[in-house]
């Protein structure tokens, strides 16, 4: 596969197709697989396809230094590419300008991560090329996740999980540099003037810090995952937007980049809609 | 006179400590990140010579948040109440040496121009017994910087794992030795504890003097843009470096008064630098990057006569892209070692 990846990420440099390629390089033995930037043709060989490659490179689609370099291609996993379908429909990006180089992926980590464990897109649907071929078939639902047992907490004792869990972070925002979908040029907790969230990594900024995030995700986020494994504090942040994806599917029907039909949540208005304050 | 300790008798010892009211911190199993933390209790201490975790100790002498003073607003007349620097003793036990090693590089910048007496307060009532070092992983480099797995600097008391849940303490201050009455030997004393590393200490994987000569002539130059396109712009290297010190001042509070605080803050932040105006003069990651290399390696030496590093590579370790100084600097270097091939540069 790392081979076949590096023959198209080559040709669609060569061919002027795209200028620079977003993609997995070597790693340093148990590390996880770095992003690297190629855009030079003859480069290509740094690519690198392995059980490593945790990253969602949609995340650099957005950014200006990646965008400055021209036309992109990017390497995703079946995960990684329900961002692509939630950026496109939010504007976001030119998909008619992006080549998308998907790779079939048997999961990822050792022991396998637990999003992959029940994933239902080991195959990239929309990718302009697919590399690979599945050893396994596609879980044919959602399996269960750490939010089913945290759910079955009274909220007493979720409340003190969250306390203990916030009370470790420091604010190095890795949750929110490394989510595809947190995109904005200034982020909310970024405005000074004045201030909006409190910048002190204290249990009250930490507490507006999260719920923020967590709800300017909800009915966005993919599940790809990154804010949990980004956390150097360990802080299981994914539960939070698990939990707001659990309500968007229960009361709307909607899975975010599942279907690049389908309307978004916050895009959308339907008579149907249980509440009565839209109508 | 020296005695192997029985982790128990540590525990017992940390327990003490605790009753006495101090604040003990020491390497706490999170989930699957071992963190330093306040113990709650002597149990929860891990002594692990082999494993690194995932912050540092700089938290106990520059936390990440810190009021400075208090305010409260009545009709017009605004009342200001100190806020005294921290009174309550401290001990980091089983902290690793290259997070000790950090504290005589952050005391130049503390007691330079102005004396940060948050930090200097803490810094006197706090003792340091680092535990020796006896492996390392792909992004350990404190050989590189001159240190190494057993190196004393900045800790008062060092332990050595003898294996079998046996520790030898040896006291460097007399503070240290406090912490361990009849019990410590002194620094130096021989023979030494066998250093059981599992394997050899890091090779040395670059030459500071060298980065420094080439930063110092290569401000705009093409690798930094290749070497750091890929990162993402977050805090993680900086606030889980050691020697990482840079902090924000805000005014929090609402209209009957508030706190000013001292925040922990991070170059590689874009409002870090952004001015008033809108203008921001690193206006894209790799210039945040370069800008945190060049103060560790050539700003902070040039002032202070010492690199704002210490080699323990969380920030490669703990970069969700796998960045890291380390990484950066072997590019460095080696590019500096070819352009020193074709012409040397003068230092």
């Amino acid at each position: 596969m790392t081979q076949r990846l590096r023959e198209t990420a080559r040709r669609l440099l060569q061919e002027g197709k795209v200028q620079v390629v977003i993609g997995y390089g070597p790693s340093k033995p148990g590390a996880a697989a770095p992003p690297v930037l190629i855009t030079r043709p003859e480069d290509a060989d740094k690519l690198e396809w392995n059980g490593r490659c945790f990253a969602n490179l949609a995340v650099y689609l957005t950014r200006k230094e990646v965008k400055a370099l021209g036309k992109a291609a990017v390497v995703v996993k079946g995960c990684d590419e329900k961002a692509l379908v939630v950026l496109e429909k939010e504007s976001q990006i030119d998909r008619a300008a992006l080549s998308v180089i998907g790779m079939v992926c048997e999961g990822v980590g050792t022991p396998r991560a637990a999003k992959c464990a029940s994933c239902q897109v080991r195959v990239p649907r929309f990718a302009d090329e697919v590399i690979g071929e599945a050893a396994q078939p596609a879980a044919a639902a959602p399996g269960p996740n750490g939010l089913d047992r945290l759910m079955a907490k009274s909220p007493a004792e979720r409340w003190a999980f969250w306390k203990t869990e916030f009370a470790r972070c420091v604010k190095c925002y890795a949750c929110r540099q490394v989510c595809p979908l947190c995109y904005c040029e200034r982020c909310i907790a970024d405005k000074n003037r004045p201030v909006v969230i409190d910048t002190s990594a204290t249990p009250k900024g930490n507490f507006a810090w999260h719920i923020t995030r967590a709800f300017h995700l909800a009915a966005r986020c993919i599940g790809c995952g990154e804010c949990t494994r980004a956390c150097p504090a360990g802080i299981p942040l994914g539960l939070l937007n698990q939990a707001l994806a659990q309500a968007t599917e229960e009361d709307f029907g909607y899975r975010p980049g599942m279907d690049p039909q389908a309307e978004p949540v916050f895009g959308s208005w339907s008579p149907a809609d249980k509440e009565d304050f839209i109508r | 006179m020296s005695a192997a300790i029985p982790v128990a008798a540590l525990r017992e010892l940390i327990a003490g400590w605790i009753g006495q009211g101090k604040l003990v911190a020491a390497p706490v199993q999170v989930g699957d990140r071992l963190l330093y933390q306040a113990l709650a209790s002597a149990q929860d201490a891990v002594f692990d010579a082999r494993r690194r975790p995932a912050n540092s100790i700089k938290e106990f002498f520059f936390p990440r948040h810190e009021p400075i003073f208090r305010y409260r607003i009545e009709g017009k007349e605004i009342a200001l109440a100190e806020v005294a620097p921290q009174e309550r003793e401290q001990i980091v036990i089983a902290s690793k040496p290259c997070d000790a090693a950090a504290l005589p590089i952050l005391d130049h910048v503390f007691n330079w121009d102005f004396e940060d007496s948050f930090y200097t307060a803490r810094r006197a009532r706090t003792t340091v017994v680092s535990l020796a070092c006896q492996a390392h992983d792909d992004a350990c480099f404190c050989t590189s910087l001159g240190s190494g797995p057993e190196d004393e600097s900045g800790s008062d008391a060092m332990l050595h794992d003898l294996g079998d849940g046996q520790f030898e303490v040896r006291a460097i201050t007399e503070k240290g030795g406090a912490l361990f009455p009849d019990r410590a030997g002194k620094s130096g004393d021989t023979p030494g504890p066998s250093c059981r590393m599992a394997g050899s200490p890091p090779n040395e994987q670059f030459d500071p003097a060298r980065v420094a000569r080439y930063l110092a002539a290569n401000f705009e130059s093409p690798p930094w843009k290749d070497l750091t396109l890929a990162c993402l712009g977050c805090g993680v290297c900086a606030y889980t470096c050691p020697t990482c010190h840079c902090f924000d001042i805000v005014d929090e509070g609402n209209a009957a008064g508030g706190a000013r605080v001292k925040n922990w803050d991070s170059c590689q932040f874009p409002l870090f630098t952004l001015h008033a105006s809108g203008h921001n003069p690193r206006a894209v990651q790799p210039q945040r990057q370069r800008q945190r290399l060049f103060h560790k390696f050539l700003i902070y030496p040039r002032k202070f006569g010492t690199v704002l590093c210490t080699g323990c590579g969380n920030c490669e370790r703990n970069c969700p892209v796998g960045l890291g100084v380390l990484k950066v600097l072997q590019a460095i270097d080696d590019e500096a070692k070819r352009l020193d091939e074709k012409e040397p540069l003068q230092a």
